[in-house]
């Protein structure tokens, strides 16, 4: 799975990964949703230089929450809004060996690890010393890191990943050398998409509850399913029911 | 990752065989390899994913010979498997032999060994692996994989391959005697300065032996050797202990062992009989002569316990045959 980047040059050649610099593949886990993926996580594998930023890492990550759409748009189905959770809610943190390492490059970023701190503060839980700093002023090489070890990464509030660092290793001839290409995606797992109730070919777009005109609760349909069953011609909406968009968690296969 | 199943086997045989041929020319090892056709073991996975997985787990597997504890003609018969198994991979791009940080100091003393020993070809071969980059330089040396296991897997090398640790040698070393050595000269010396007769130290200064050093020499030369011999004897008697089932040949195992055995019953038995009878004012507290069954295993070395132990097994083996 990384042979699409092996051996990569760079275009620019001041984008050329230098000698002597840090190679980290760290496993990011998912969030479990699915109660089958209880036992065994499924993860995205990540190459990761040492001498980027924990931004850079944070903006590579992938996850579906950042694509859910909030509210309820049974009457107005045309007007999902134009901005995604990741635009509304950007504040995350990493979790390093006792440190969070906050966003805050946004105005509207918060110190999402401000209850933790106080929390281990208020009383004498034996955690030491938790502290907090920007993301954005680190880098990898930064930090001092157990290999193996869980540490964490929260975004969205309460999106939780585990991320595990599995090696540190000096960058070599034959890797990708185009910096521009890092933090490198080697290995993603492939999540099943659910299908639209209806036509069972097109992944759902929307999801109901309460519907009146479906079978099961909740229920999942693509845009044309959806339209053509709760929508007259004219638009107007049919039986009672509450709509919401419906992100699936298989879009980045 | 689970273990690939017989790797281990035939790398252990081929450096085995190494190992007997005694030498540590590549000559020697190339016409091993070429015997074994040792190059076919990567032709099991076809695909290009079970390939990747399967040159690493042989590289990592046969870059642990590489390394201490192993004695120097193992670790040079894993340089050349290691040089072997990376230029006949069939990987596209090859995959690399990692080497974790702590271990590199070892390595070029173990260069610098091989260079020191004019052992040019084992050298020439590590040059020419690092001049094609076939290293990956890591902080671990094993590659980490996430899939909880049911069981930890142990690994088990082989104790021929050992280099037989050898603890008082490590211990009383060369620099440690010449040290001693000095110091004993210099102590000599400064009695000589404070007695009467400058020439020698006075009678009532004669506190230690003088000779002690040679003596300590003596005995860590004597215990080497015991080890040596003792490890031969071991190997000896376990090759024609699985090879033979006849009762001759273990009742000559047997007379081997028993030999050292018998002669260390007899001192024991000598020092143990002998109760010294205790002065009158302790009348009430005479040492009594305890006789006890297993007192003379105590002492015994493990192998010679290994081999008494060995003895009840060919009977039963002939009644599961009958």
């Amino acid at each position: 799975q990384e042979s699409h980047a092996i051996g990569r040059r760079p275009d620019n050649p001041a984008d050329l990964v230098e000698e002597g610099e840090l190679l980290l593949t760290l496993n990011i886990f998912y969030p479990v949703i699915f109660q089958k993926h209880k036992d065994h996580k499924p993860y995205q594998t990540v190459f990761v230089l040492g001498s980027q930023e924990l931004t850079q890492l944070r903006d590579s990550i992938s996850c579906v929450s950042d694509l859910q759409i909030g509210g309820e748009f049974s009457n107005q189905p045309d007007q999902a809004p134009e901005h995604i959770s990741k635009d509304l809610y950007k504040s995350a943190f990493f979790y390093f060996e006792g440190i969070f390492y906050n966003d805050r490059r946004y105005s509207e970023c918060r110190d999402l690890s401000r209850t933790i701190t106080e929390w281990s503060e208020s009383h004498d839980r034996g955690y030491g010393n938790l502290q907090s700093v920007k993301m954005e002023d680190y880098t990898f090489n930064d930090l001092s890191l157990k290999i193996g070890f869980p540490y964490l990464f929260c975004h969205q509030g309460n999106c939780e990943h585990i991320i595990i660092i599995t090696d540190i290793r000096l960058i070599h001839y034959d890797d990708c050398l185009d910096r521009t290409l890092y933090p490198l995606l080697i290995k993603k797992h492939w999540l099943c998409t659910r299908k639209c109730f209806v036509c069972k070919m097109y992944t759902a777009r929307w999801v109901t509850n309460k519907d009146s005109l479906a079978p099961e609760d909740p229920c999942f349909f693509c845009d044309v399913c959806f339209r053509m069953l709760h929508y007259d011609a004219e638009g107007n909406k049919l039986g009672e029911f509450l709509a919401y968009p419906y992100v699936d968690p298989g879009i980045f296969n | 990752m689970s273990a690939v199943p017989g790797l281990q086997a035939d790398c252990e045989e081929l450096l085995g065989a190494f190992l007997e041929a005694d030498t540590v020319r590549f000559e020697r090892f190339a016409e091993l390899w070429r015997e074994r056709r040792f190059h076919t073991i990567f032709y099991g996975r076809i695909r290009a994913l079970e390939r990747n997985k399967l040159t690493k787990k042989t590289l990592e597997l046969a870059q642990q010979y590489f390394l201490p504890p192993y004695a120097f003609q193992i670790r040079v018969g894993a340089l050349y498997l290691l040089y072997g198994l990376y230029n006949t991979q069939l990987c596209q791009p090859k995959q690399k032999i990692r080497i974790a940080l702590r271990d590199w100091p070892e390595i070029q003393r173990f260069q610098q060994d091989l260079i020191d020993s004019q052992h040019y070809d084992a050298a020439y071969i590590f040059r020419t692996l690092r001049l094609a980059r076939a290293f990956h330089f890591t902080a671990m040396p094993k590659l980490l994989n996430y899939r909880t296991k049911k069981k930890t897997e142990e690994n088990e090398f082989k104790e021929e391959f050992k280099e037989p640790s050898n603890r008082v040698n490590s211990l009383i070393t060369n620099d440690l005697l010449e040290e001693l050595m000095n110091i004993h000269d210099h102590y000599q010396k400064m009695k000589c300065v404070i007695s009467a007769d400058k020439s020698q130290p006075d009678k009532a200064l004669s506190l230690i032996k003088d000779d002690f050093v040679v003596n300590l020499k003596d005995v860590a030369l004597d215990y080497q050797e015991w080890q040596q011999n003792r490890m031969k004897l071991f190997l000896n008697a376990k090759e024609t202990g699985e090879t033979s089932k006849k009762k001759e040949e273990e009742t000559l195992v047997e007379s081997e062992g028993s030999e050292r055995a018998n002669a260390l019953a007899r001192i024991k038995y000598k020092s143990y009989s002998a109760v010294i009878e205790a002065s009158k004012s302790r009348r009430h507290r005479q040492v009594r002569l305890e006789s006890s069954e297993s007192g003379s295993n105590c002492g015994k070395s493990p192998s010679k316990s290994e081999k008494n132990s060995r003895r009840p097994q060919p009977a039963g083996r002939r009644d599961s045959l009958e």
